[in-house]
Formats: structure tokens, sequence, C-alpha cells
């Protein structure tokens, strides 16, 4: 259990659609009491993935469901707490993780007769690094709900303190276990 | 600007409460060891109240927000809004 109280924390994309979706009233109270202490934080990157989905899915809607995926898009983009800039610093704690994890800890996503291309789970796995080193430049613990990833992100800073001065560790925070 | 500073600068009106016994006996202590009147210590309680009333108002409102953005969607288009493109595999 997280003391909601304790934030702000950083939140990971899928972290925040997954709290938005959840059935459980433990979790959903978490939501609630966090919402009332703090703003919900997310990387721009967050935001980018977010709106490219709202996009794509746009396009590829039928015209009767297009007024549909607007009215959520829009939603969305009106409970948007603080939005976190790829700002100066944050570009180089990335560029140092990438230089050290340059490949993606697990395989592109598959889903029935659907594949995630490599170049796509290349550039999902660089997002990913941008917002753990978010989380490192805001001194945020990250709440997320992909911890194949985030791990290997956490211990290769944990292996190269040198290359990250003055920040660090990165703390993450499993979806999991916040209630 | 103190609390009880700003409440001294607020326009006031007169009322007459009925309160539990035992927080009005509270209240009255607090505003004896401050030496502030009654009255500062019940508005500064009531101000607080609907503080964190407005707040968790706000929390409920963002929290429909985020349940109206993601509901309605399928597993392959919540994967979509989470960042994940996929496409049919034998495209590729």
């Amino acid at each position: 259990m997280v003391d909601p109280a304790s934030g702000p924390f950083l939140f990971d994309t899928s972290a925040e659609s997954w709290l938005a979706r959840t059935k459980h009233s433990e979790v959903l109270n978490w939501v609630r009491a966090y919402l009332s202490c703090h703003p919900l934080h997310v990387s721009a990157v967050t935001v980018l993935e977010r709106s490219r989905g709202y996009s794509l899915l746009w396009r590829r809607a039928h015209e009767e469901r297009r007024d549909r995926i607007e009215s959520a898009r829009v939603a969305y983009l009106s409970a948007l707490g603080q939005v976190w800039p790829l700002d100066g610093a944050v570009a180089v704690v990335a560029g140092e993780i990438m230089s050290l994890l340059p490949d993606p800890p697990t395989p592109p996503r598959r889903s029935h007769q659907f594949v995630e291309s490599r170049q796509e789970r290349l550039a999902r796995w660089r997002f990913d690094e941008m917002i753990a080193a978010t989380a490192l430049v805001a001194r945020m613990p990250l709440i997320h709900n992909n911890p194949a990833d985030f791990e290997a992100v956490r211990s290769a800073i944990e292996r190269s303190p040198g290359r990250f001065p003055r920040l660090g560790p990165l703390e993450l925070v499993r979806c999991a276990s916040l209630a | 600007m103190g609390p009880a500073r700003s409440l001294l600068k607020a326009k006031k009106q007169r009322t007459t409460l009925t309160l539990p016994s035992d927080s009005l006996t509270k209240a009255k202590s607090i505003a004896r060891a401050r030496r502030v009147n009654l009255s500062t210590v019940i508005s500064e309680a009531l101000s607080e109240g609907l503080k964190a009333h407005a707040a968790t108002e706000r929390s409920e409102e963002v929290l429909a927000l985020y349940q109206k953005a993601f509901s309605g969607f399928t597993d392959d288009e919540l994967s979509l809004l989470d960042g994940i493109v996929l496409e049919p595999a034998a495209r590729r």
C-alpha cells in the first residue's frame, strides 16, 4: 500500500489508462485519494503516445464512431494535470539511458492476428526510456505497469551511477501494489 | 498573509449555528491557547473543510473524465491508446 498523500508520482502511459479503467474498489479509492491531494503527473511523451493513439483510431474509424473517439480524446486532454516537458535535462539523461540500453528488453507485442513491428517496438522502448528519464530528473517515483522494461532501466542506472550524478535511484512502483 | 489575517479582511456575516458540544469545547480551548476569538477558529476550520470538499469534487471530476477517455474501446484499441501500434501479421 502506497500512501496517496506521499506523492506526487509520475504515471507511465499504460499505468495512467490502467488506473482509469480499474474496477477494483480499493484501487479506485486510492486514485480518488491521490487526485484530491495531487494532480496526475505525466511526461509529454505520454501525451504524445496518447494523442497519436486517438488520432490513429479516429482515422481508422467509420464516420459514425468518430465523434465518440473525439469526445474521449477531449475528455483525456481536459483531465490532464501536470505535464512534464522533454527539456534539456531530460534529454541528457534519456540519451545516457539509451546508450546503456539500446535495444528493448522484451520482444514486440502480439495479439491474435496482430503484431507490433520491430520499428514500432524500438520507438516505444525509446519513449519508455524518456519517461524513466523524466521521473529521474523530476525526482518522482514512477508508477508503471511494465516491470520487464522499467526494471531493466532501473538496474542499468544502478550499475552506472557515475553517468547520473546527483540523480537516482529510479524509484519504481507497480500499479498492482498501490492499494 | 496568514489564514487568521485573511479571515479578518474577508467580508463577514453574523449567523447562528448549532454545533456539537465537544467540537465547541475543543474550538474554545484552541481559541484560548492561540489568543484569538472563537469565530476565527471556527472560520478557519470551516475554510479547511470547504477546501477539502472542493478537492474531493475536483478529484471526482478528473476521475470521471479519465474514465470517459478510456471507456468503450476494445483491448486492441486500448493498446493503441497506450502507444502500442499493432498491424495485421499477414501484411508484414
